[in-house]
């Protein structure tokens, strides 16, 4: 096995991703891991990694949420992921970032997104983890359908609402 | 079995009349109905009010037209779906043009989607 081989092992299966110098972005339908991601951005160089984890919440406006399931434009949502990844190495000098979001139906209370991003001294790193949080709420094409007892609704991170209902009857052609 | 042979020839003289070349990439043809066609992309909520993930329509089509087409096949689409969601064309955001703008053309092959408001997170 070669050192690239020990630095970058393959992914595992039902993940996509792109992995550029200091970035590393991926979409996948497996659990998250928080030291991987961690190791990503690992660098002698580092003074500080900042993590971020978030996580699926039961209830939606204090209504139970009995499950979460994410969907993706997995080609554009990458494209997004790589640019959002990129603007910020520059901007705030950092030393790595990794983003990775999970897809598929994510159980209560488990990572659904994982931020890790190493810089120099800490102030970079915190601002870094924060703004590609935010960006990713903002611009990152994936949606989040939330199940309650009586129906599911597709949620919008933009107005904090549930996106439009959609009768029964309306569905085809 | 000559039936695919010709589709096949056509494929490259319509690529090659297009083009004036072999050489340059095209979209993938992610759909059998590739022929005067593009693909449209539904998701989330433009997916629930559709029941479809992706399906064909005829090509070329002028991006502007584009709401009349989806509001034909699917009554209400426009304002409960295409009023708050964006369009790309080839996995590049485009602004669907107002009245005396340059008017974009969908082509044949071309990955159109309707992409509602996100929510990652």
């Amino acid at each position: 096995m070669t050192t690239q081989d020990q630095v970058n092992p393959p992914p595992p299966e039902g993940e996509s991703f792109i992995s550029l110098p200091g970035i590393y972005v991926s979409l996948t339908d497996l659990p998250l891991d928080i030291l991987s991601i961690m190791d990503k951005v690992r660098s002698p160089e580092a003074g500080a990694i900042v993590t971020f984890a978030g996580t699926t919440r039961n209830n939606f406006a204090s209504k139970p949420v009995t499950s979460l399931t994410y969907t993706s434009y997995r080609p554009l949502a990458l494209q997004t992921l790589s640019s959002i990844a990129s603007s910020l190495l520059t901007k705030h000098a950092l030393r790595g970032i990794a983003i990775v979001h999970r897809l598929g139906t994510v159980p209560i209370g488990e990572e659904s997104i994982l931020i890790a991003v190493s810089s120099a001294h800490r102030k970079a790193a915190w601002l870094a983890g924060e703004e590609a949080l935010e960006e990713c709420k903002e611009k990152l094409e994936v949606w989040k359908r939330e199940e309650f007892e009586d129906g599911g609704v597709w949620r919008a991170n933009r107005d904090g609402h549930q996106g439009a209902e959609v009768k029964e009857g309306s569905k085809g052609e | 079995m000559e039936q695919q042979q010709l589709a096949v020839q056509r494929f490259f003289l319509k690529i090659f009349l297009k083009r004036g070349s072999f050489l340059l990439p095209l979209p993938q043809p992610s759909s059998p109905l590739y022929f005067g066609n593009f693909t449209i992309l539904y998701f989330a909520t433009a997916t629930s009010f559709t029941g479809k993930n992706i399906e064909s329509l005829p090509a070329p089509l002028s991006l502007r037209k584009l709401g009349d087409v989806l509001e034909e096949r699917y009554k209400g689409i426009r304002e409960g779906v295409l009023g708050h969601s964006l369009v790309t064309i080839n996995l590049a955001y485009v602004d669907v043009p107002e009245e005396g703008e340059d008017d974009v053309i969908i082509q044949e092959g071309d990955e159109v989607a309707i992409i509602p408001p996100v929510s990652s997170g």
